[in-house]
């Protein structure tokens, strides 16, 4: 993945090696997400149980590799890009093993949504939103094995579409609600799905932005379009 | 905020760079001081060299050079072979007085012929002007070649003592005046016959390769039978002194426990280095000539006293060479599995080489030098006769180039000062030959690595 | 004859090679090493880490009796080579030497050839019955060695001219080509460059298929970056010894904290 091979060619190994895991992981994390969401649409309450399972193992998976990398830094003292991978891959499993939490988080939702009434068009606006989050993970893991800060920038900049889908859902789940007190409880379910996912996609930013870390040795500093406006849309309606 | 200057007054004198404070220009003074002493001690080394070289080769260059009278002359068959069949062993029935009257007869007639008039003089008195050896030279000359008898042959005789002196400057007329070997007018003759091309002075092969002669007759003294023994003493000592200086050191050096026997030895090693060397004259006076009854003036008693002596000086030396040897390449050998023997053979001695060899030469070359323990084993004895080719020459009795310096510088005939000088310069080439061929052992040895 | 020559051992499995019970060393009056009790692993690296006069050199050079050649130095103790004492009166310390082969500080090539300096040892040992059988354990050691592809036009210049980190190298296709079964390191990198003492490193890694290696080490950082099992001597003592990974991140005794985190000499 380094450009050059280090002299130590058991250094190189152990640090494809905590990247592989890296790999695995973002693999678990995005088939944890779009598996959510699937069970969501489905109602499939037994998927949702495997995504809860798995989550275990990219915790574990998540421990592993900060093992690894104590043990990268205690043994091998790596500096310049090679400190720069291993600090990013510490931030990079950190993130991920949160998007494995929303991801497990979605699933339980999903469990008690099962049981209530669906609210129309809600879980397919979902699953566009799951996706493109998803897809906004797996571009940043790309970026991230291409060492492609272009990419890296172009998944930064793409968090404001999923800031908007968020603003849209939250609107809506509003009318619903208001509509029809009786959608309170799966309205309110389905906000924390909405939220969560977007978490993700903030996550994926940040997974990002370590690209660029990674790639420039410097963290990006231009300010990125931040369309997540509900905060201020408490009373407007 | 404490003061943590380091200097006790508190502050430093800030100056510039550019302006030398007291301390340094003293300090630079010393320097130079120090260096011009350097200078001075290296100038006199030199200067004391210089003299040493101008002082031997201004007196000892002329010892290589001989005047020599050349002439025609037919040897007069019926005088030197009377049985007529020039059979050597009949022909030395002649003796020297016969050879000395052909040759006064060809002289007289060369000298004759060349319309030279020897004034006041008989041809006794021409005979004079050639050396007593020249007689001998020729007949050692026609016993060789009998038939040189009866022909025209061209003779080279040495002339005599006293002639060689005036050409070289040594003998004047008023000299001669004063001196019962020689008249003013053997000079005149002499110069006449110079000039007539009868007499000149060339270069003497005879003085490296001849032997010694007697006080009377100082031209045909030579250094061969010394150049012999000398050489012959330096194979004995080369022989049995390496071998056993370096078997000694290595084993002293890499194999002998450090306690109080080896330290014993090791001072008394040292100590036999410094003990003067007329000390071992008189042992080897006493073990090898009174005990084991080896014959006296023999160059084997005077290379056995010099191994003795040079024993010591190789073992410091090589001893010396071999610490010098990393211990590292030690390690490295017993790493790979290497015995302590082999190590030492393969890979310590043969760097240790250079040291050795260089030890080794200092102490031949001390040993070359040595003359007062081969006075006392009876070296300093008057040898005419060369010594046999090895090893039976070894027992023969023979010279040493030191001794025979000392012999020359004793003898009356102011002759023998030039030749001593001589055989100095001869002494000094010899150990220049010595050392070269150190110098290409070692630079073969030093190839190596 | 023939399986003594270099043939590619597979010694990955992780048996005891050496076997050190109560080890004392005293130099003289001072004991240098105090009952030292370790375990070596075939296909590992093990690493002697401490500060200087600790006694992990000493313990070293136990291993393969070079201490014999110090007429001061006497060893107690059992140390077991495949269960064979090695301090035992009929061993002779050469033939365990040709087992037990040593790399040392400065790098001390012979001063000849880089063939000669290969193949002493071989030779030494009548490891080779012909030139050609030479040749090729020549060119097996300096493959393992790392060093062929840099020599091999050059076989017969002197070992000496090279650089300091090919001259370790050959140092270590040296004892390479006596094929030993433990390698012994006594701070083979301590006189090289950074990128050399690297070449070496990553050697000594690869050697680690073939010999139990042992290290001793000044820096800690190639004790981490070769070793797989690190022993900590201080003051003459064992104080620690254990995984590479967990002395480094979370040694036992306070003393090896200190000393690897920088804190005592």
């Amino acid at each position: 993945m380094a450009s050059d091979p280090h002299i130590h060619s058991a250094f190189d190994r152990d640090l494809e090696a905590v990247q592989a895991m890296i790999m695995k992981m973002g693999g678990m994390v995005e088939a944890a997400i779009a598996d959510a969401a699937r069970a969501l649409e489905t109602r499939d309450d037994e998927l949702a149980e495997q995504v809860r399972r798995n989550d275990r193992a990219i915790d574990a998976l998540e421990e592993q590799v900060n093992a690894e990398c104590a043990r990268l830094i205690a043994l091998r003292a790596p500096i310049a890009s090679d400190l720069r991978t291993v600090l990013t891959v510490i931030k990079i499993a950190g993130s991920l093993e949160r998007c494995g939490d929303f991801a497990k988080n979605l699933a339980k939702r999903s469990s008690v949504l099962s049981q209530l009434a669906q609210i129309p068009g809600a879980s397919l606006a979902i699953r566009r939103m799951a996706r493109t989050v998803e897809l906004q993970l797996k571009d940043a893991l790309d970026a991230y094995i291409q060492r492609d800060a272009t990419l890296a920038a172009d998944v930064r900049q793409r968090d404001a579409e999923v800031d908007q889908m968020y603003n849209a859902l939250f609107r809506e789940f509003l009318t619903h609600m208001m509509e029809d007190p009786r959608n309170i409880t799966a309205c309110m379910h389905l906000h924390f799905i909405a939220k969560n996912i977007e978490r993700v996609g903030d996550h994926a930013t940040t997974i990002a932005e370590q690209v660029i870390y990674l790639v420039t040795g410097m963290m990006p500093e231009e300010a990125r379009i931040k369309a997540d406006k509900t905060a201020f849309a408490g009373g407007d309606e | 905020m404490t003061d943590i200057s380091a200097h006790p007054s508190g502050k430093r004198k800030t100056s510039s760079l550019l302006q030398l404070d007291a301390r340094t220009k003293r300090r630079n003074a010393a320097e130079r001081r120090f260096q011009i002493y350097g200078l001075v001690c290296i100038g006199i080394a030199m200067v004391a060299l210089v003299m040493l070289l101008v002082s031997i080769f201004s007196g000892g260059a002329s010892a290589f050079r001989q005047t020599f009278a050349t002439f025609e002359m037919t040897l007069p068959a019926e005088t030197l072979d009377p049985d007529g069949n020039r059979n050597p062993e009949e022909m030395a029935k002649v003796t020297t007085i016969g050879y000395q009257n052909v040759l006064r007869q060809g002289l007289v007639t060369a000298v004759r012929g060349a319309n030279i008039v020897p004034e006041g003089m008989t041809d006794a008195d021409i005979t004079g002007m050639l050396s007593p050896e020249a007689a001998a030279d020729l007949r050692n000359r026609v016993l060789n070649n009998p038939e040189l008898l009866g022909q025209q042959v061209e003779i080279d005789a040495l002339a005599h003592g006293r002639i060689d002196g005036y050409f070289k400057g040594r003998v004047t007329m008023q000299s001669a005046e004063r001196d019962a070997n020689v008249t003013p007018q053997r000079l005149q003759l002499a110069q006449a016959m110079a000039d007539n091309g009868l007499m000149a002075l060339r270069f003497n092969w005879g003085f490296v390769t001849k032997p010694d002669a007697s006080d009377q007759r100082p031209e045909a003294a030579g250094l061969g039978v010394a150049l012999l023994g000398s050489l012959y003493m330096m194979l004995v000592v080369l022989v049995l002194s390496v071998p056993i200086g370096v078997a000694a050191s290595i084993y002293l050096e890499e194999f002998a426990p450090k306690n109080r026997w080896t330290d014993v030895i090791e001072v008394n090693i040292s100590n036999l280095a410094a003990v003067p060397s007329i000390v071992f004259g008189i042992l080897g006076l006493a073990i090898f000539i009174n005990f084991f009854h080896l014959p006296q003036s023999a160059s084997i008693v005077g290379g056995l006293v010099l191994t003795l002596m040079t024993i010591p000086t190789i073992i410091i030396s090589t001893r010396a060479a071999l610490r010098a040897v990393p211990p590292s390449i030690r390690d490295a050998a017993l790493g790979v599995g290497a015995s302590r023997m082999q190590a030492v053979f393969h890979h310590v001695l043969p760097l240790a080489m250079p040291g050795i060899l260089t030890g080794t030469i200092i102490g031949l070359a001390q040993a070359l030098g040595e003359t007062a323990p081969l006075l006392l084993i009876g070296m300093v004895a008057f040898v005419r006769d060369y010594p046999d080719g090895p090893p039976a020459g070894l027992f023969d009795p023979a010279s040493a180039l030191p001794v025979q310096v000392y012999n020359w510088t004793q003898r009356a005939d102011p002759a023998f000062v030039e030749r001593s000088s001589g055989a100095i310069i001869v002494l000094l080439a010899f150990l220049l030959v010595m050392n070269a061929v150190a110098i290409i052992l070692r630079r073969k040895f030093e190839r190596r690595w | 004859m023939n399986d003594m020559r270099i043939a590619e051992r597979d010694v990955s499995t992780s048996e005891t090679k050496i076997t050190a019970r109560d080890v004392n060393v005293h130099y003289g009056a001072s004991h240098a090493l105090k009952g030292v009790d370790v375990d070596i692993l075939n296909g590992h690296v093990t690493a002697f880490i401490g500060p200087s006069g600790c006694g992990k050199s000493t313990f070293l050079r136990c291993l393969n009796r070079m201490n014999d050649t110090i007429a001061a130095a006497k060893v107690t103790g059992r140390i077991e080579l495949d269960g064979e004492n090695i301090y035992d009166p009929k061993v002779d310390p050469v033939q365990l030497r040709a087992k037990v082969g040593m790399v040392f500080q400065k790098p001390n090539p012979f001063p000849k050839s880089i063939y000669d300096n290969v193949s002493y040892g071989p030779k030494i040992h009548g490891l080779t019955r012909s030139k050609a059988e030479l040749d090729e354990v020549v060119e097996t050691a300096l493959r393992k060695a790392a060093l062929w592809n840099e020599v091999k036009d050059r076989l017969h210049a002197p070992g000496t001219g090279l650089s300091g980190g090919q001259q370790q190298r050959l140092c270590i296709a040296r004892a390479v080509a006596t094929s030993p079964e433990v390698l012994l390191m006594d701070e083979p990198c301590s006189a090289l460059d950074p990128i050399a003492t690297a070449q070496v490193e990553e050697l000594i890694d690869e050697l680690r298929s073939q010999f139990a290696v042992v290290i001793v080490t000044h820096s800690m950082q190639q004790a981490a970056r070769v070793s797989q099992k690190t022993a900590f001597f201080h003051l003459g003592n064992l104080v620690e010894y254990g995984e590479t990974g967990q002395i480094f991140q979370n040694p036992r005794d306070p003393r090896t904290e200190s000393y690897i985190s920088g804190k005592i000499g």
